[in-house]
């Protein structure tokens, strides 16, 4: 409450000689003399982007459900993760982390472990939250091609408001690369299950064993669903384009990995080399590793410009697998019955750029060697198949041809995920996903960006991230990152055992402590407490300014810790 | 990190201290601490001015203006004249400028000290006379300007330390805060409270006029005078006790404080190395201090 | 109860008697028997009162005046140095009308340093605003400073008992010392209605600019104005109580005087028995004893000075640059009245010089002998 709806004031009379007291005694509080006039500035609340939810594939509330495990709201935390990724017991396992890339307590110490937070609160909210059901009942319905991340977000937002979803899945268990790419020491299989069953819950029809161009058209499905959403990744394999490659003992990585996650030992025997830098390549050596064999990674470029997530890498290393850097396949070498016995490889060393940004390799002339190997497995990337699209349907170089919110050439038909983008992760694939099923659903105000796509040239300051040096320091004390507990490597051996274990309640309630809520309030009172003027009002937890009475002089918002208040120019507030 | 403070105001906006004034702050804070049962004697200084001119006030406690160097005595008159109609729970404060403590309040307070009168006597220090417009007193730092010490012959002498002064009374209380650790400011006046006896609180409270700051800088330049070891945080008990409150965690040369303000704005290296040294030797004394044991205590 | 007491502990007993609760005094001779009588009645528990042994006057006039506005009974006596040390505090203490009362005893400003007696001290705090009350004997000491805390307090002016340095403060005559409980008949309890109050807190004393500071001082100047009239009832009370009065000036034969001798103070004492030897002689010549200064009681002196021939002011005291000081205030009361006598300013006994017999005889003789003075000031006893 303002301080003059609080107080009624109103100027003594001092006409008569009795109106006056004896002497200088007071009569009326200084609410008398509204200070507010001498202002040049003002300030103002207003929330700034955190960069973890700007940087955030699907736009989750990072800094949102942080504060509210701060505040002991673990359901609301999970609700508030759920609004923008509906899976977060996968994305806490497997997402390589923009966010914590731009975290700003890294310049201060070190970034958060956002990962192993999300995933204790996903890992919780399957426990103890009931699954969702539909609000309400729609006629519309969709088809998905595809059980892969951006199917399953898409399905989620869709059946959540009510439309009727089915996925068509050609495999026989659900899941796409989440299942059959990602091996179960990352992403345990039972938590897999746990997710799809929210979908299950929603009414999701799902039709297994049913590929698209094979078992049934996508012209047929165009006929009988209002919408179409593909999103059936890019599961080719990339051919090394190099002699023999067809020998006995060469895998591609997809369907080494497809073997293991179905269950299946692949046979292999000892030495084994995986040809290519990303995370399949990572994933098929570390599996590899835990059938008994000895891997050896062969990489092209440098570490530096290895696309898999370097968490991966680390763990690889830490596993003992070694890489081979600057080094190409030129021919594999295989016996006369073609089996597999070595690769022939040349020295790289690295040029100018390519498209990618990375440093194009060049081959060191006459620097060929063998190396001898048991099997070898390719996995310099995976393509998309297109065989099965319509004809009307735009393609692009990499895929489907798709703007950011999934929309084709087709007024109905969608297209999210690896499909449209080439290979990429499971977070932009759910991103991807949810705002094709938000535009879909007709709530295009709820479709979020990163703050620098929004506007062309410089974001204006309440919509760019709040930077490091926005923040005030002085009220956080230095504390590292709580790194999230693994098994040891000796336990890791011939087992598919997850290797993160996870946070315990106490790791859990101290990373999350951590958090500087770049931009956005959380109620610390420092402005209320350091006010000279008293002008900062707490009501219920809410503040306010008292313009009345509010000289301008900044102190709040400098205090601020985390530029959650704008210093306006005075002249240029519009009063009403 | 989050600041707990009471929630009740014993302060009115609408007073009429310049923006970011830390002087307003300390009062507003000082009185969050000690609660209604409260009265305060303000001397000539910058609250006389703040408290509003007749027929305003901006406290909500009994407030008595008086003469500038009468600050401690009529603190020391109204709770004698109170104890003796028997009203033994309320606290009289004395609330003085650095100028009406340690120069031409000092012998009052002295007086006051040695009497052990019941009160508690704050110094907010804004280390000049800038009620009449930024003049030198005693509590003026080493090397600063103002209008008495312009930039061509800045004050040589350096501030005189009015806590250890008060420390030598021995009396039952003796401590310094700031404003940017409030939560050891209030603590500090609820301890004093419940203390019989002289107590006294040197507050630095800084002024963005006169010390050539934007305002709201106010509280950061708080936290840099503690951090270089400038201001150091700390209390006494008895004349003999000391504990050190803020340890400053980072070694922060005293230029980042100084270069804050332009009242600084004219040292040169040498100056500086000076500052650092005389900071550093006040420190280690104080260190030394706060560890030594007495014999006889044991 | 009779005793033989001296001046300052006169007013000792009358600060006692009047139940004052806060003492804030600080030593001077030939003051230190006031507040030596005082501290032992406070410890012996003869008066319940917080005495503060204060590092200076100044501090001593700023701990009464905070005492009092805190809602105590206030005092404290001082002399000559200590006197214009309290300076500020004394301005103060009028302008904030609160009523405390202060035991002056007059002595002669230094450098060179004296202890003697003469009334330069009080009479340089004349325009402050306090109410000043000269006196003539122990009894009158005791009597005055009793009746100065019911005037303070039913007017909201402080007031100021003057007494001479060793020649009262020193000598001991017998005083009557009234009981404590017809004391408390004739004097309630302190009761300040603007005191510092936690349940209506206010500022006092703030900054107050050309808007209204002029009619507090209007204030200021009413209540002196009108304390006239309530120092002369307070005088008719205590004698209802006490069975003494002293009115705010005595006539002592002035009905036919022909010169009237105007005096404060102890020199009264010794004038009383020239004024009877002349009267015996048959020299027509008659006693006014100013024992109110401030305010000047303008009405007494027209109606009583008007009717003699010539006015004898003795001046215990200069004003450096103009006269002596009680002489120009009753040569401004008499002002403008048509056939006002001419007034003789006698200067004589500054710094405690002795004022004889013959001293009073030789100004007497003077003014009988001399038509009109012919300078503004007529110095005795000067040895140059």
């Amino acid at each position: 409450m303002k301080w003059l709806e609080k107080y009624k004031i109103s100027p003594p009379v001092l006409e008569k000689e009795s109106d006056y007291p004896d002497w200088a005694i007071s009569l009326v509080p200084t609410l008398l003399n509204r200070t507010g006039t001498w202002r040049i500035f003002r300030p103002i609340y207003e929330n700034k982007v955190p960069p973890c939810n700007n940087e955030c594939p699907t736009n989750e509330k990072i800094q949102g459900y942080f504060d509210y495990v701060k505040q002991g709201k673990l359901l609301d935390a999970y609700k508030l993760i759920l609004e923008d990724n509906p899976f977060p017991s996968i994305t806490g396992r497997v997402c390589y982390h923009p966010c914590e890339g731009v975290c700003n307590r890294k310049d201060y110490d070190e970034s958060l472990a956002i990962h192993c937070v999300e995933r204790y609160i996903g890992d919780w909210g399957i426990k103890h939250v009931p699954f969702a059901k539909p609000r309400e009942k729609r006629k519309e319905t969709v088809a998905i091609i595809g059980s892969g991340p951006a199917g399953m977000a898409a399905a989620y937002y869709l059946t959540l408001d009510g439309f009727n979803v089915t996925i068509f899945e050609r495999k026989t268990k659900l899941g796409g690369m989440l299942r059959y790419g990602i091996p179960a020491y990352r992403l345990p299989k039972k938590i897999l299950d746990s997710e799809f069953k929210k979908l299950t819950a929603l009414g999701v029809k799902f039709k297994v064993n049913c590929a698209i161009g094979k078992d049934i058209t996508l012209d047929s499905l165009r006929k009988s669903y209002d919408y179409i959403i593909i999103g059936h990744g890019a599961h080719k394999n990339r051919p090394l384009g190099i002699p023999n490659e067809n020998a006995a003992g060469v895998f591609s990585g997809l369907e080494f990995l497809f073997q293991i996650n179905s269950g299946k030992k692949p046979k292999i025997r000892k030495k084994v080399a995986i040809i290519g830098g990303g995370n399949t390549a990572i994933d098929a050596a570390r599996s590899s590793l835990r059938l008994g064999s000895i891997p050896t990674i062969l990489y092209r470029r440098t570490r530096t410009e290895m696309p898999a997530v370097p968490d991966e890498v680390d763990a690889a290393e830490k596993e003992g697998i070694k890489i081979e850097f600057l080094v190409a396949p030129v021919k594999v070498k295989a016996t006369k019955k073609g089996k597999v016995t070595g690769i022939e490889l040349i020295k790289m060393k690295l040029g100018k750029p390519d498209a990618s940004g990375r440093r194009r390799p060049v081959p060191v002339e006459k620097s060929n060697f063998v190396l001898k190997f048991n099997n070898i497995i390719s996995a310099i990337g995976e393509q998309v198949d297109l065989s099965m699209l319509s004809k009307d349907i735009e393609k692009s170089e990499w895929g489907v041809k798709a703007d950011n919110i999934g929309r084709t050439n087709i007024p109905n038909v969608f297209a999210v995920g690896d499909c449209v983008t080439g290979p990429k992760t499971v977070v932009e694939a759910f991103g991807a996903g949810k705002r094709a099923a938000l535009k879909i659903l007709g709530e295009t105000d709820k479709i979020k960006f990163k703050a620098e796509m929004r506007n062309a040239g410089e974001a204006s300051m309440n919509q760019r991230p709040v930077k490091f040096t926005d923040l005030n320091l002085d009220y956080f004390e230095h504390a590292n990152k709580i790194p999230g507990p693994e098994i040891q490597v000796a336990a890791r051996k011939k087992n598919c055992k997850e290797v993160h274990t996870g946070y315990n309640k106490a790791m859990f309630k101290q990373e999350t402590e951590r958090c500087f809520s770049c931009g956005v309030c959380n109620k610390c009172d420092n402005c209320f407490v350091l006010c000279p003027d008293l002008s900062v009002l707490k009501d219920a937890g809410d503040y306010e300014f008292d313009y009345d009475y509010c000289k301008g002089c900044g102190v709040c918002a400098r205090e601020c810790p985390r530029y959650a208040i704008t210093m306006l120019e005075e002249s240029k507030v519009e009063v009403e | 990190m989050r600041f707990t403070v009471p929630e009740k105001e014993l302060m009115f906006p609408g007073h009429v201290a310049c923006p970011g004034c830390g002087g307003a702050l300390a009062m507003r804070l000082a009185l969050k601490a000690l609660g209604e049962k409260t009265m305060v004697v303000i001397p000539a200084c910058c609250w006389t001015i703040i408290d509003g001119p007749f027929p305003m006030h901006s406290l909500h406690v009994p407030v008595y203006h008086t003469a500038f160097e009468t600050a401690a005595i009529a603190a020391s008159g109204i709770k004698a004249g109170l104890d003796i109609q028997g009203k033994k729970d309320i606290t009289v404060m004395a609330w003085a400028g650095d100028g009406g403590t340690l120069d031409i309040g000092i012998q009052a307070l002295s007086g006051a000290a040695e009497r052990n009168d019941d009160i508690i006597y704050t110094c907010y220090d804004n280390e000049a006379y800038m009620n009449t417009g930024i003049q030198r007193s005693s509590a003026t730092p080493k090397g600063a300007w103002t209008t008495t010490t312009p930039e061509k012959t800045p004050k040589l002498e350096p501030k005189k330390n009015i806590a250890e002064i008060m420390i030598a009374h021995r009396i039952p209380y003796v401590a310094t805060a700031t404003l940017s650790y409030p939560e050891d400011l209030i603590n500090k006046f609820k301890k004093a409270k419940s203390i019989k006896g002289t107590k006294f609180i040197h507050v630095l409270a800084p002024c963005p006029t006169g010390w050539k700051m934007a305002p709201d800088l106010m509280i950061k330049v708080c936290r840099l005078a503690v951090e270089t070891k400038i201001f150091p945080i700390y209390e006494c008990e008895n004349g003999i006790n000391y504990t050190i409150n803020i340890m400053p965690k980072n070694i922060i040369p005293v230029s980042e404080y100084l270069k804050v303000q332009g009242r600084f704005s004219h040292l040169r290296e040498k100056d500086l190395l000076e500052i650092q040294k005389t900071a550093e030797q006040e420190w280690e004394l104080l260190l030394a201090k706060s560890r030594w044991q007495l014999a006889i205590n044991k | 109860m009779n005793k033989v007491i001296t001046g300052n502990h006169a007013v000792s007993y009358g600060a006692q008697l009047a139940r004052s609760q806060v003492i804030a005094a600080y030593p001077i001779t030939p003051q230190t028997q006031v507040v030596e009588l005082l501290s032992e009645f406070c410890a012996s528990g003869k008066l319940n009162a917080k005495f503060i042994k204060v590092e200076s006057e100044h501090s001593a006039m700023a701990a009464c005046l905070a005492a009092s506005a805190a809602g105590a009974r206030a005092f404290t006596a001082t002399s000559a140095h200590g006197l214009a040390l309290m300076h500020e505090m004394l301005h103060w203490a009028a302008g904030a009308r609160l009523p405390v009362v202060l035991a002056n005893i007059n002595r002669a400003m230094g450098p060179g340093w004296s202890v003697w007696t003469d009334q330069n001290d009080s009479l340089s705090q004349r325009d402050l605003g306090w109410i000043q009350l000269y006196c003539e004997s122990n009894q009158e000491v005791l009597d005055t400073t009793i009746q100065a805390f019911k005037i303070a307090e039913k007017v909201l002016l402080p007031v100021m008992i003057i007494l001479d340095a060793f020649v009262l403060s020193h000598t001991s005559e017998p005083v009557d010392i009234p009981e404590q409980e017809l004391v408390d008949k004739f004097l309630p309890p302190y009761d300040l209605k603007t005191k510092l109050d936690l349940a209506n807190p206010k500022s006092y004393g703030a900054l107050t600019n050309p808007d209204h500071y002029y009619e507090m001082r209007y204030k200021i100047a009413k209540a002196q104005s009108e304390s006239l009239k309530v120092i002369k009832e307070v005088d008719l009370d205590f004698y209802e109580h006490f069975g003494r009065k002293y009115g705010i000036v005595e006539t002592y034969r002035c009905d036919d005087a022909k010169v009237i001798l105007v005096t404060s103070g102890t020199i009264t004492g010794t004038a009383r028995t020239i004024i009877n030897e002349m009267r015996e002689r048959g020299r027509k010549v008659g006693l006014l004893k100013q024992k109110l200064f401030r305010p000047t009681p303008f009405e007494e002196l027209r109606s009583i000075l008007y009717k003699a021939q010539k006015i004898a002011v003795i001046d215990r005291n200069i004003s450096f640059g103009h006269s002596g000081i009680f002489a120009q205030e009753i040569k401004s009361a008499l002002y403008g009245l048509a056939g006002a006598p001419p007034i003789f300013d006698y200067i004589i006994g500054i710094g405690g010089r002795d004022v004889t017999p013959d001293d009073i005889r030789e100004i007497i003789d003077n003014t009988f002998k001399t038509e009109a003075p012919q300078e503004p000031i007529i110095w005795r006893g000067v040895r140059l």
